[in-house]
């Protein structure tokens, strides 16, 4: 039988156990989780059991699981963590913090909000695992500004952690539960961003928590080194985070049978679930969990109920805008850490497409994109400020019928110009505007040429 | 963001007498959020919200107000305020409608619904209504694109969102409005 990607979960979700989620619960069944109902599912158990183990021996644990990072760059989460420096025994090792990237501003996703909206204890719990793992004090949560809900559920949650002993003076970590580490206070706060998709990048998140605008630093030095206040700061994603709980309680091997090996020799595969947010034109969108390495066309056609109106597929967008886009034959396209190399797309980004059936303009998604990262370009870098600017109005100008040929080879030399050459622009983002633009022109030419004048270029020729 | 030019007014700043950070403000800042920073300058986006949430935008005093009681100087705090999309510095409507204009919201028809509002209210996008009640905005991604299109009425969101139903809400805070009382959405 043809493979479902839900077979190695064990007959039920892993992070949505508590989020009914089909194919396992009914999604008009969701509500918020407390802690008490945390508690009497399981909740809690994977953090008890860390703290029973060396905290070395839990990085060594999820570094054996290959647990890769949830919040766009794939990045393996136990390798991050050893960048740290080492905390000498019995030494007071200062301030360490803890910042939980839940900005999710990507547009097309809305997946770490599923485990915000329904089951913030998974999420504390994740943290409070990293940071007995890291020995970090604190824990700032940075929430994007228009999740007033998820804030104020997160809120409660942390009250809840704190009054049960998960936090604070008299948490776990600081008394006789943590048999497996030195004892120590970590607390854990909820910071709001104030509306500006670059705080996701994980520097500017950083510039956000102290207090200043949102612009990404220039690494080195990295953040595990100085990075809030100037002191060593592991960021991580929502997501990431909340694998940890159900890593450290069944173990690494328990991860490793989930998704897919890696394809390259030697490259870390696509383990354990991740949670998808689809949107777009499909029957029945909305946040899932599979197995890495589901086909794009079996999650639209076998769980989302096909394309809309009985259309036919013609793109999507692999997991956020920055990705770039599968073309109509890729609809097979698996959704894990290799679809980058395998696909011509920037990866997978944050997991969650968005689908575009047959009667879709290609030319005006180039432009929505292209006028999402002219806005959102923080403007530090004269690639990315100008080269947005420029492509969203080389593409307005086309989709408005007033581009000439010469146009489309302008913009792509445009975009080619903004962070494909390292160390020209600080941050990702510039990346992302050029993947986005430039997969889309080259997939769809036809398109665009269609809507061009022809530039003649005149042509003597020399007879005789 | 940075690039965007928010108009700054006259040279002058205009002043009340009452203040903008108010004593139990100060009071909050003091003892729940300051002992959770290293820094002063860490509390700002905090200290910004409180005066965005109680007062529906950032008047210059305020910045000068938030600048002496977190030790700054007013450059800092006006660097920060005008960065950040959701600090307003210029008065907005008392409901602030925003139709996310990504790209899930986009192919789900977001249009349909902004024009919907605009001609509900008689404005443009970008433009208050005025009698002061709405300012109607569009926005990126608001992480609902599974539900697009998508809006946020100042801070309740409306999945799904269809002409017929935006133009509904608005209906029924303006009648809300004309008996006396705020409507479902909180104040900002
Ligand atoms: C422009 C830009 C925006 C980003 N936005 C987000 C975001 O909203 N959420 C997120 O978790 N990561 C985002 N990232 C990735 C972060 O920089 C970082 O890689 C991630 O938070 C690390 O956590 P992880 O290893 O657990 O995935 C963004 C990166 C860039 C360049
Ligand atoms: S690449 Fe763009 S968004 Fe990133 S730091 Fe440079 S200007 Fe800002
Ligand atoms: S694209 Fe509109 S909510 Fe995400």
């Amino acid at each position: 039988m043809a493979r479902l990607f839900t077979e190695n979960m064990g007959g039920a979700g892993i992070l949505t156990r508590r989020i009914p989620t089909p194919p396992f619960g009914d999604m008009k069944q969701r509500h918020v989780v407390r802690y008490d109902e945390y508690v009497r599912t399981g909740g809690y158990v994977g953090l008890r059991k860390a703290l029973g183990m060396k905290p070395g021996d839990v990085t060594e644990e999820v570094k054996k699981s290959v647990l890769r990072g949830r919040g766009g760059a794939g990045f393996p989460t136990g390798l991050k963590w050893t960048f740290l420096p080492k905390v000498e025994a019995g030494k007071d090792p200062g301030a360490r913090y803890l910042a939980i990237n839940a900005d999710e501003s990507e547009p097309g996703t809305f997946k770490d909000r599923l485990l915000m909206d329904f089951d913030p204890h998974l999420v504390l719990e994740g943290i409070a695992i990293a940071c007995h793992a890291c020995r970090l004090n604190k824990a700032y949560i940075f929430i994007r500004g228009e999740y007033h809900h998820q804030a104020h559920v997160l809120e409660e949650a942390i009250k809840e952690a704190y009054a049960n002993g998960v936090f604070g003076p008299r948490g776990m970590h600081n008394t006789e539960a943590n048999c497996g580490g030195e004892r120590f206070q970590v607390d854990c706060y909820v910071h709001r961003g104030a509306g500006a998709y670059i705080c996701g990048e994980e520097t500017a998140l950083l510039e956000g928590l102290e207090g200043k605008r949102g612009w990404p630093r220039i690494k080195p030095p990295f953040p595990a080194i100085k990075g809030l206040f100037g002191r060593p700061t592991i960021i991580n994603n929502v997501e990431t985070l909340a694998h940890l709980p159900s890593i450290i309680e069944h173990g690494a091997d328990w991860f490793l049978k989930q998704g897919v090996p890696g394809g390259a020799p030697g490259a870390p595969g696509s383990h354990g679930t991740k949670l998808m947010g689809m949107s777009g034109h499909v029957n029945r969108p909305g946040c899932y969990e599979f197995e890495l390495g589901i086909p794009l066309r079996l999650f639209v056609e076998h769980y989302c109920g096909g394309i809309r109106g009985g259309k036919k597929f013609k793109a999507a967008i692999p997991g956020g805008v920055s990705m770039g886009i599968l073309g109509t034959d890729q609809y097979d396209a698996e959704l894990d850490f290799d679809i980058g190399r395998k696909y011509n797309v920037l990866g997978l980004g944050t997991a969650c497409p968005t689908v575009f059936d047959e009667d879709t303009d290609m030319v005006a998604v180039a432009r929505n994109i292209a006028r999402f990262f002219k806005h959102e370009s923080c403007g530090q870098c004269t690639p990315c400020r100008e080269g947005s600017g420029w492509l969203y109005q080389l593409m307005t100008r086309i989709e408005d019928g007033h581009g000439k040929t010469k146009d489309l080879d302008l913009a792509l030399e445009i975009a080619t110009s903004m962070g494909s050459m390292p160390g020209t622009t600080i941050c990702g983002l510039a990346d992302g505007n050029n993947w986005a633009v430039r997969t889309i022109m080259n997939k769809f030419r036809s398109e665009f040429e269609a809507r061009v004048k022809r530039t003649y270029v005149p042509v003597t020729v020399n007879a005789g | 963001m940075a690039w965007i030019v928010k108009p700054s007014g006259t040279m002058g700043i205009e002043r009340r007498d009452e203040p903008y950070l108010t004593q139990s403000m100060r009071d909050r800042l003091t003892r729940e959020v300051l002992p959770r920073y290293e820094t002063t300058h860490a509390a700002l986006l905090p200290a910004l919200h409180m005066i965005q949430h109680e007062h529906g935008w950032v008047p210059a005093q305020a910045m000068l107000e938030v600048a002496s009681f977190l030790k700054l100087e007013p450059a800092e705090v006006y660097d920060t305020a005008s960065f950040y999309e959701e600090y307003w510095l210029k008065p907005r409507g008392k409901y602030l409608v925003s139709i996310c204009r990504s790209i899930a919201c986009e192919f789900a028809g977001h249009e349909r619904v902004t024009q919907a509002v605009k001609d509900r209210l008689g404005i443009d996008v970008g433009e208050t209504t005025d009698d002061g009640l709405f300012t109607l905005i569009e926005l990126e991604c608001l992480g609902s694109c599974g539900t697009a299109p998508a809006a946020l009425v100042n801070e309740s969101l409306h999945e799904n969102a269809t002409p017929e139903g935006l133009v509904r809400t608005i209906d029924e805070i303006c009648r809300a409005e004309a008996a006396g009382s705020s409507a479902g959405a909180p104040h900002h």
